[in-house]
C-alpha cells in the first residue's frame, strides 16, 4: 500500500492581485523504499506542492483543498498536534539552502539534540549519542569533536550533510528533498546522492526528490512526475519517461539540457517565460511556448491520459499519437546523429 | 589567429592579519597560485574546479578587479599587470564580465535603460540620444523587448536580467568577456536560452569568452579549451576534445564522473568514482600534490613529497597535466582508478 497517496490537491494564494493558482489538482501515489522524482521549473508549483502536503502554509492566505493521506490518514488540514508529530519524527524533510536552514547561532549538536528530544522520551545524553551516530552515518568525519561546532564552521557539502543527519535521526518514512544537492560541486553531489541511497536501503524510506535537474532524476528516481504551471503534466517510470517523453514541455526539457555524452552545435530552447500562475493562459498552460500548438490548445485544457507505451505513464496534450511518436522519433534521430564518435 | 590574452604564472595571495593596529600578517591565503595559459581570439576557454578553487578569483585578477600578487598578464599585446587605473580605464573598454548572480549584480534603483548605458557613459561615448538608441540596439540583440528601456530589475524574471547583464557587457563592443558562472543560477530551459545567445554574439561580434563554470556539462558545450583547477593551480588544461574524452588527471576523472547523466540507462552502466572528503583549504595546502589526499591513485613518498608539473600528454598536440600517475584509460572499467603495474613500477625514480 502506498505511504504517501495524494488526491487533486489544490493550493490558491489570495494576493492583492487576484488569485494565484499555485497547484491545482496533483494526484500522485507514493510506495516505501521508491524515489519519486518532482522536475519542473521555478514557478511550476513543485516545492509549493510538498509545503501544502506537509501543512507549512500559512492557513491565512493559502486556500488547500483535496487530499493528503499519510499511511492510511488524512493529515491534510489536520491539526498542528498531529502534524507536529508527523513532521520530523515519520516524514524528514531536507531544504534546498544548509546555510539559511540551519540556526546559526546554536551548535550542531544541539540542532540535532533537538530534533531527537522533540519526538523521543530521552535523556541529553542518549539525545547527544544518536546525533553523533547521525553525523557518522552521513560521513562526517571526527563527528565526537564536530558536533559541538557552529554551522559556519562546516563547508558547504558538509553542512547539507548535516541537514540530511537531522532529516533522518528519526529514521523517517518519508524524506522529502527538495533542491538537495543544487547548491553543490558536482564531486559533492554525488557524494550526497550516494549516500541517501544507501540509507534508503537500510531503512526502507521513500523519498522524493524535487529537483530541476534531469541527471539527478535520471540517477535517483523510479517514477518521475514533471510538473508545468502547476499540474503535472507528465508522469511515468524513469526509463519509460526518457526513452518515451509524450509531452513537448518534456521534449524540451530533455531537448535543453547540455549533455557529455551527446554533442551538439546548438541547444534546443523552450522560448519564452514560464507562465503566470496568476493569469494563466487558457487552454494548455504550455501552449504559448509550445512549436506544435494548434487552436485546441488555446481553448481546452488536455485531460491527463495513459499513454500507448509503459503501463503507468499519463501525459496532457491534445496532439494525435502518430504525430506525437513521429515527433519524438525525429527529435531523438537529432541527438544521435549530432554524437562524435569518441568518447 | 592572433593571442589576445596571455596569462603567465599569475598569483594572488590574500594576508592573513592578526591584531588592530599593527595588522601583523600570519599567514597567506593563495588563492590563485601560478596559472598560466594564452587564449587565442575568438576562442573560449572553460574554467572549471570545484567552489574555492580559485577560478574567479583568477577572472577577477585578470580584469584587474584584484591586484595580482604576482605574474603577468598580456592583453592584446600589453601588459596590463600593474597598470594604474587610468590607463587601465581604457583596457576596460575592451574586455567585460558577466556576473553569476542576476539578482545581485543589477542595481536594483537603476532602470534597464541607465544600467545597460552606463558603460557607454563611463567611457563618455555618443550624446543623451546616441546612447538611448544604442541602449535599444542592444536590448534588442540579447533578446530583449527594447520598449522596456525605462523598467526597474525586479520586473524581469532571472533569465531576464542575466540578458541585461550580458546587454551591458556588449556595450562598448568588447574583445573579451569573463563569464563568471553565467548561467548556475538558472532553470535548465533558461540556461540553454542563454549559452545560445552568447554562442551566436559570439558569432556575430567575434568575441573572446573565459566561462567559468562547475557544471561540466555546460562548459563541454561552449568552450575550445578548457582549464580544469585545483586548490589555486591548473592540473589539466587541453583543447576541448582532448579534456574530455581522454582526461589524465584523475581529479578531472573524478569529476567527469561524478557528472549525472540524464539518461538511465547509461546511467546504470558507467563507473563513478565518488571522492572521499573536501577541497582543502588554501590556507593550509597540502605538500606537493595539492590533490594527494583524495587521490585514488596516491603513491607515499612520491606525490606527497616530489610537485608534478605540467606536462604535455604524450602523442597530443594540446594536452597538459600535472600528474605523476596519469590516467592510462577512459572511460572507467571495473578497475576504477587502479593503476595498471608499470604505472607502480615506475614510481621510485
Amino acid at each position: 500500500m502506498a505511504i504517501l497517496e495524494v488526491t487533486d490537491l489544490q493550493t490558491r494564494f489570495r494576493t492583492d492581485d487576484g488569485i494565484v493558482k499555485a497547484v491545482s489538482g496533483v494526484s500522485f501515489a507514493l510506495d516505501r523504499g521508491q524515489t519519486l522524482g518532482v522536475v519542473g521549473e521555478s514557478g511550476s508549483g513543485k516545492s509549493v506542492t510538498f509545503l501544502t502536503i506537509m501543512g507549512l502554509l500559512d492557513p491565512r492566505h493559502a486556500q488547500v483543498t483535496g487530499s493528503v493521506r499519510f499511511d492510511g490518514q488524512e493529515i491534510l488540514g489536520a491539526g498542528n498536534s498531529l502534524l507536529r508529530k508527523v513532521r520530523g519524527k515519520r516524514i524528514g524533510m531536507i531544504f534546498q539552502d544548509p546555510m539559511t536552514s540551519l540556526n546559526p547561532v546554536k551548535s550542531i549538536g544541539w540542532q540535532l539534540e533537538e530534533a531527537v528530544m522533540l519526538h523521543n522520551d530521552v535523556t541529553r545524553a542518549e539525545a547527544r549519542r544518536r546525533s553523533v551516530e547521525a553525523l557518522q552515518e552521513v560521513e562526517i568525519p571526527r563527528a565526537e569533536a564536530r558536533i559541538d561546532d557552529y554551522p559556519h564552521q562546516f563547508s558547504g557539502g558538509m553542512r547539507q550533510r548535516v541537514m540530511i543527519a537531522m532529516a533522518l535521526i528519526n529514521k523517517p518514512e518519508i524524506i522529502i528533498a527538495d533542491e538537495p544537492t543544487t547548491a553543490l560541486d558536482v564531486t559533492t553531489q554525488a557524494q550526497i546522492l550516494r549516500l541517501m541511497g544507501q540509507l534508503q536501503e537500510e531503512h526502507d524510506a521513500a523519498i522524493v526528490m524535487i529537483t530541476h535537474d534531469l541527471g539527478v532524476v535520471a540517477e535517483l528516481a523510479n517514477d518521475v512526475l514533471v510538473m508545468y504551471g502547476g499540474r503535472v503534466v507528465e508522469e511515468a517510470k524513469v526509463d519509460d519517461l526518457f526513452a518515451q517523453p509524450e509531452m513537448p514541455y518534456t521534449w524540451g526539457l530533455l531537448g535543453s539540457l547540455p549533455r557529455l555524452e551527446v554533442i551538439t552545435a546548438r541547444l534546443e530552447q523552450i522560448p519564452g517565460q514560464p507562465p503566470s500562475l496568476l493569469h494563466p493562459p487558457q487552454g494548455c498552460a504550455f501552449n504559448p511556448r509550445c512549436a506544435y500548438a494548434f487552436d485546441r490548445c488555446r481553448e481546452e485544457l488536455p485531460e491527463l491520459r495513459q499513454a500507448m507505451r509503459g503501463a503507468d505513464h499519463h501525459f496532457r496534450c491534445h496532439l494525435e499519437d502518430e504525430d506525437r511518436a513521429r515527433i519524438w522519433d525525429a527529435k531523438k534521430a537529432a541527438f544521435t546523429s549530432a554524437e562524435e564518435p569518441a568518447a | 589567429m592572433s593571442e589576445l590574452l596571455v596569462v603567465e604564472d599569475l598569483q594572488k595571495h590574500f594576508p592573513v592579519t592578526r591584531g588592530i593596529f599593527f595588522q601583523k600578517e600570519v599567514a597567506q591565503v593563495k588563492a590563485v597560485d601560478g596559472v598560466s595559459f594564452t587564449l587565442e581570439a575568438g576562442q573560449t576557454l572553460g574554467v572549471v574546479g570545484e567552489s574555492g578553487c580559485g577560478k574567479s578569483t583568477m577572472a577577477r585578477c585578470i580584469a584587474r578587479l584584484l591586484e595580482p600578487t604576482g605574474g603577468k598578464i598580456t592583453f592584446d599585446g600589453r601588459d596590463i599587470t600593474h597598470l594604474d587605473r587610468g590607463d587601465m580605464r581604457a583596457i576596460r573598454r575592451d574586455m567585460m564580465m558577466v556576473f553569476q548572480d542576476p539578482y545581485a549584480s543589477l542595481n536594483a534603483r537603476m532602470r534597464v535603460g541607465s544600467i545597460v548605458g552606463e558603460p557607454l557613459e563611463v567611457h563618455g561615448i555618443g550624446n543623451d540620444s546616441d546612447r538611448k538608441r544604442r541602449v535599444q540596439e542592444l536590448l534588442e540583440i540579447v533578446g530583449l523587448n527594447p520598449e522596456h528601456y525605462n523598467r526597474f530589475p525586479h520586473e524581469f524574471s532571472g533569465g531576464q536580467r542575466q540578458r541585461i547583464g550580458i546587454a551591458r557587457a556588449l556595450a562598448i563592443n568588447p574583445k573579451l568577456i569573463i563569464c563568471d558562472e553565467p548561467v548556475s543560477a538558472l532553470d535548465v530551459s533558461v540556461q540553454a536560452q542563454i549559452l545560445n545567445l552568447l554562442k551566436d554574439l559570439q558569432q556575430d561580434f567575434d568575441l573572446t569568452y573565459i566561462f567559468i563554470a562547475h557544471d561540466l556539462n555546460v562548459v563541454r558545450h561552449v568552450s575550445d579549451r578548457v582549464m580544469v583547477m585545483y586548490v589555486g593551480k591548473p592540473v589539466e588544461e587541453g583543447s576541448k576534445e582532448e579534456v574530455y574524452t581522454e582526461p589524465k588527471h584523475p581529479y578531472t576523472g573524478a569529476l567527469l564522473s561524478a557528472v549525472p547523466i540524464a539518461d538511465p540507462t547509461l546511467g546504470r552502466e558507467r563507473r563513478q568514482i565518488v571522492l572521499e572528503g573536501d577541497v582543502p583549504s588554501p590556507l593550509n595546502p597540502p605538500a606537493a600534490c595539492r590533490f594527494h589526499p583524495r587521490c585514488p591513485r596516491f603513491v607515499d613518498g612520491k606525490c606527497n613529497v616530489d610537485e608534478p608539473l605540467l606536462t604535455p600528454a604524450e602523442g597530443a598536440n594540446d594536452h597538459d597535466f600535472a600528474c605523476h600517475f596519469p590516467l592510462e584509460r577512459w572511460p572507467l572499467d571495473e578497475d576504477g582508478f587502479r593503476r595498471l603495474p608499470t604505472a607502480t613500477a615506475a614510481s621510485p625514480e
